[in-house]
């Protein structure tokens, strides 16, 4: 292609221009070099030296005692409203270390906290609360609790670690108008055998779904024929989750007398629903084999799965090929499981008799 | 000015704002990371680690041809210390001994367990349980890739929450707890959480060194796979995580709220590799239907993953890695961009664009076209030589930068080995960054040419125990 002759004075102002472009591309990177450069020495020593310093820290722990000086700055602190994240922090630092310290106004300042809209600067706060593990410290909780500051999750896990125990001071959470309460209520109520027992037992009719399935899940770790009553009656739930709850605290409350009605939610329309079903009656064992074999010709293919799954997982299958493989009640129990059911199982007494064969 | 002076404005151009943009980054990730610091220290892991209100998890694990590392990860797995989990191990149809070392380890059965099958996968050859660990359970399937793998993980997993691994990683016991620790505070809103991993050629060493203690690998290579995930995670991660588009969790440790794997259909079988691709799509039909949710990435080491110990496994690696960005973004480009996707859109996608599909490219043509400029005369060789050393000092500052938030906050590793990689930080430029850059040059080949192979490179030798 041919070319537009350059005169000098136009071939001069290039190389003038090249020259620019070289001299401003090199000002630019040494300076970007020199930057970087101070800034990756800067930044390593800060590193080293700061853990230098951190690891001599943490050898030779210091003392959590306050000046009072320091201990008017750290109250002052924590009474402050900041209105930054970094501010915010600053302040759960300072209850932290007043906490340690045994500061007087620490009861005080961590209601402060508490209110905090920033449920992690809250939580912070319920955490110092379960350090302290003083009795007035539950009560701060529950409040908590019933007011909804900070997650209702972490209070609660806080309350059920806390040494003296909650007790008889949860039971009014039952009767609170607000649900996630009662809800809350229930729950924190389950180590405490015989302890509002005939509220638990009207709340299993409670009009919220939630309240419902955590009161449930309560009883089972309860007796008597009357939770029993209330349990199994849940398993007809119109809640999926509420049955589920039912399903296992009756395995565990009811026994074998639970086994037909537990053995019916095989098929129910849901899966987590079956799936607790199958958890109950592995939890009865040898009670439940009747009612499981009694639904190994049901119409639902679930319902029959499931039932030839606890009967392989609680050794019933195991016990039938060992003592007579050929039994007509095994091949029903396969004709329900399918064929990799018979496989495992054959393989899986295959296994165990070539085992024993080594170990003796 | 001549076309090659122009070509080299431009790249140096480019490069100046990449690392604008990296700067800012660290600087967003310094504030996150001191805000996590904080969270930590009133994290209060003794009593959720016994409390019965922590959120049960399936571990979900796939092994291909895993033999020689699937017994130390498991185990690792199964040494969490949380009160209610499973581990869910699926042998995706490996040539090696992985089922039989499993066998003997954790003295498996075979059972026959009834599941749905949500997400369809490889036919299923058996499922087995362990005598000694109730919360173990092995699947058994045909090769199927790791999606597969984990998409039959799905099916059996019972829990609300996920937590997919790698079989090359092994796991701190706190692992778990220290990441669901933000589910756990808002269930409702958080539906996938991630945390930072380290690299080591033998993470199970690593790993049984007490924090303080820790080794960084020797090698020149362990050392600047070290500082690259260390970067990675948090330079870019913790910013993405604090503006709303952490757009990969990586597949060595992710966790996802089940009920959202459902809503999106598991893990995709189309794709190369799965964990970049599954988080842009969340972000997308999240983002599209105006939901409220997050996805965090937390800078917490919780485990250690086995990183390639030659040059031709890191290559094979990155190639791969390279090739699912590469498929990832161009398939999600209707979110480029686009302010419906908000920052997802505006900053993450174009993020990805900018620095990882085309600047593999974009680097090459630089550094050729300055090395042809200062040939034919238009730069002065002192110029390539300044800005080789800027960039190699501007990276260096940023790996300093984030080794300090790193150690800040984890104080995982010994003096000596933090002094040790940072005073190699600068020649990462000439040692390692090379091998980075021809890796995703042959990444961005193989996804014009369609491939889609998972370049498998083969485990570490390890030392007869």
């Amino acid at each position: 292609m041919a070319q537009i002759p350059r005169s000098r004075e136009g071939s001069k102002r290039a190389a003038d221009d090249d020259q620019g472009v070289d001299d401003l591309v090199l000002r630019v990177a040494v300076t970007v070099l020199v930057v970087a450069f101070a800034s990756w020495m800067a930044l390593s020593l800060v590193v080293v030296l700061g853990r230098i310093r951190y690891d001599r820290r943490t050898r030779r722990p210091g003392s959590t005692a306050l000046t009072s000086a320091t201990a008017a700055r750290l109250v002052r602190r924590v009474r402050a409203h900041p209105r930054t994240e970094w501010g915010r922090w600053r302040r759960v630092t300072a209850l932290q270390r007043l906490e340690r310290a045994h500061h007087p106004a620490v009861p005080q300042l961590v209601r402060v906290v508490l209110d905090d809209e920033d449920p992690r600067i809250a939580a912070a706060a319920i955490r110092t609360l379960g350090d302290m593990a003083d009795d007035w410290a539950i009560d701060i909780l529950i409040d908590a609790l019933r007011r909804g500051h900070g997650s209702r999750s972490r209070i609660a896990a806080e309350l059920e670690a806390l040494a003296p125990a909650p007790g008889l001071r949860l039971v009014p959470l039952l009767r609170d108008w607000d649900p996630a309460v009662r809800f809350w209520g229930a729950t924190l109520l389950r180590p405490y055998p015989g302890v509002a027992d005939s509220t638990l037992i009207e709340l299993t009719w409670d009009a919220d779904p939630n309240v419902r399935a955590a009161v449930v899940e309560t009883l089972g770790s309860r007796s008597g024929s009357a939770v029993g009553t209330a349990l199994v009656a849940r398993l007809d739930d119109g809640e999926w989750f509420v049955r589920v709850h039912a399903a296992r605290a009756a395995g565990h409350v009811v026994g074998a007398e639970a086994a037909p009605s537990l053995v019916r939610l095989l098929a129910d329309e849901r899966w987590w629903v079956r799936t607790a079903a199958k958890d109950a009656l592995r939890g009865l064992n040898a009670d439940a084999i009747p009612s499981l074999l009694s639904v190994l010709a049901h119409e639902d293919l679930f319902a029959r799965n499931g039932a030839a799954e606890v009967l392989q997982d609680i050794g019933f299958v195991d016990f039938l090929v060992l003592d007579n493989p050929r039994s007509p009640l095994l091949e029903r129990i396969y004709a329900a499981g399918g064929e990799r059911f018979r496989a495992a199982a054959e393989a899986r007494i295959e296994g165990a008799i070539e085992q024993g064969v080594v170990a003796a | 000015m001549s076309p090659l002076t122009l070509v080299v404005l431009g790249c140096f151009a480019y490069l100046v704002f990449i690392n604008i943009v990296a700067i800012v980054f660290l600087v967003v990730g310094a504030i996150e990371n001191s805000v996590r610091h904080h969270e930590e220290g009133s994290a209060d892991y003794e009593t959720l680690g016994a409390s019965r209100f922590t959120i049960p998890v399936s571990v979900i694990v796939g092994a291909y041809d895993e033999g020689p590392v699937i017994e130390a990860t498991v185990s690792s797995f199964l040494a969490f210390d949380y009160p209610e989990f499973e581990v869910v191990v699926v042998n995706d149809g490996s040539t090696d001994d992985t089922l039989e070392r499993l066998r003997e380890a954790f003295d498996l059965a075979p059972y026959e367990v009834f599941v749905r099958h949500v997400f369809p996968t490889q036919p299923v050859k058996g499922i087995y349980r362990s005598a000694t660990h109730p919360n173990l359970i092995v699947v058994d399937k045909e090769n199927g890739g790791k999606a597969d793998a984990w998409n039959a993980a799905l099916n059996v997993a019972r829990y609300r929450y996920v937590c997919g691994v790698d079989a090359d990683t092994v796991f701190d016991s706190t692992a778990l707890l220290q990441v669901m620790r933000f589910p756990m505070s808002d269930p409702a809103r958080v539906i996938g959480v991630t945390s930072q991993i380290a690299t080591a050629a033998e993470p199970e060493k690593v790993l049984a060194q007490p924090p303080g203690k820790r080794r960084i690998d020797h090698s020149l290579l362990g050392v600047y796979q070290h500082l690259d995930f260390v970067r990675a995670f948090i330079n870019n991660r913790l910013a993405w995580s604090r503006w709303g588009f952490m757009l990969c969790s990586p597949g060595g440790f992710q966790i996802w709220r089940r009920d959202v794997l459902e809503e999106v259909g598991g893990y995709s079988t189309t794709f190369t590799c799965e964990d970049i691709e599954l988080t842009f799509r969340i972000h997308e039909k999240f983002r599209r239907e105006g939901r409220d949710y997050a996805i965090h990435c937390l800078p917490d080491t919780v485990g250690v993953t086995e990183a390639p110990d030659v040059v031709g496994k890191l290559v094979s690696q990155r190639e791969r890695w390279q090739r699912v960005i590469n498929e990832t973004v161009v398939h999600y480009r209707r979110m480029w961009f686009n302010p419906r996707y908000g920052a997802v859109g505006m900053v993450g996608a174009p993020f990805y664009l900018l620095t990882e599909v085309i600047s593999p490219a974009v680097e090459v043509i630089g550094w050729a076209a300055l090395l042809a400029a200062v040939f034919v005369g238009d730069f002065e060789w002192q110029v390539f030589v300044v800005v080789l050393c800027a960039m190699a000092f501007t990276n260096a500052a940023l790996t300093a930068g984030a080794v300090l938030l790193d150690d800040m906050q984890s104080r995982l590793y010994r003096v000596r080995d933090l002094a040790r990689i940072l005073f190699l930080a600068p020649l990462d430029m000439v040692f390692y960054r090379p091998i980075i850059t021809w890796a995703r040059l042959k990444g961005s080949w193989g996804f014009l040419r369609g491939n889609k192979a998972w370049n498998k490179f083969e485990r570490n030798a390890r030392a007869p125990a």
